[in-house]
């Protein structure tokens, strides 16, 4: 991702994947500068509202020993009420678990109404996911993911690792099939 | 002499963002305050040709910091442009009625910011 960082660093941008260059700067930029894991659960709400638009999340921290998931954090729903493992499902947990971001253009939401669209990204760490990061209900103004957006979700995989949990992102190119696919 | 824009928000993605925008996309000098009461200080002392302002914030928020401005007079003729995640009508309407010129929904587009803040300040 240094070619993005170079291309903001260049003279006047215009368009809209400058755009979205200045977005994935600033996400990288936030997630870097994170003071502790607080402040790193901070910025990573920060991005998904003010970039993805969405102000339902959850964490999910994958227990390795155990093979379990456990809601780690959520912001702007229930745990107690809405299974974030039903709502990503057997076939979404196994791509999500493979390094895969799933995406669900039509899914229930915690209130049994229809969503929109939701989406599970894996935060990786040395070629395996140690959390899935579940974006829920989108803003009324927001009406789905994009391209960009799958660039933010990889950004998100790749580097949210360490800023989260001090894990180690440092891993071998996608030669294992971690690739992200929408 | 380039034309200042104060941008305030409490979110730290998001003025990084707005920033970044601003740096790399115009020629708008930018300051910045992290919320709705250091932003009405703010506005005092560096009279900003525009103000950009998130709405929910800690201590003031958008609404509170922009009636301020409007009650001041060395900030009632500022242009104000207010950004938010809630875009219903209602919620705008409030935004107005507290005196705001503009009102922007998240996620920002960055080629409609930019549209906006020139059609107010120019190139």
């Amino acid at each position: 991702m240094n070619d993005n960082q170079s291309e903001a660093s260049g003279a006047k941008l215009s368009g809209a994947d400058a755009t979205n260059d200045l977005r994935l700067v600033a996400a990288r930029k936030r997630l870097a500068e994170s003071r502790g894991q607080e402040d790193a659960i901070e910025g990573l709400r920060e991005i998904v509202a003010n970039f993805l638009g969405s102000e339902e999340i959850g964490l999910l921290r994958v227990d390795q020993t155990t093979a379990s998931l456990q809601v780690f954090w959520s912001f702007g729903i229930d745990p107690e009420k809405y299974d974030l493992l039903l709502a990503l499902g057997a076939a979404g947990l196994e791509r999500v678990m493979g390094g895969e971001c799933h995406v669900e253009l039509a899914a229930r939401d915690h209130s049994g109404a229809m969503a929109k669209v939701q989406a599970f990204v894996p935060i990786r760490s040395a070629n395996q996911t140690i959390a899935i990061l579940a974006i829920l209900r989108l803003l009324p103004q927001k009406h789905g993911f994009d391209g960009s957006d799958m660039e933010l979700f990889k950004l998100l995989s790749d580097e949210a690792a360490m800023p989260l949990f001090g894990a180690t992102t440092h891993a071998k190119p996608a030669a294992d099939g971690t690739g992200m696919r929408a | 002499m380039a034309k200042k824009i104060l941008v305030v928000d409490d979110s730290k993605t998001a003025l990084m963002m707005e920033r970044e925008i601003l740096e790399k996309r115009t020629n708008y000098q930018c300051v910045t305050a992290s919320d709705g009461q250091e932003a009405v200080e703010k506005a005092q002392q560096e009279l900003p040709d525009l103000v950009l302002m998130d709405v929910v914030m800690p201590r003031m928020n958008g609404f509170e910091a922009c009636k301020m401005m409007r009650q001041q007079a060395s900030t009632r003729e500022i242009p104000i442009v207010l950004i938010t995640t809630r875009g219903e009508e209602s919620y705008m309407e409030a935004g107005f009625q507290s005196g705001c010129n503009d009102y922007i929904t998240k996620p920002i587009d960055g080629a409609e910011l930019v549209a906006l803040l020139q059609s107010y300040l120019g190139e």
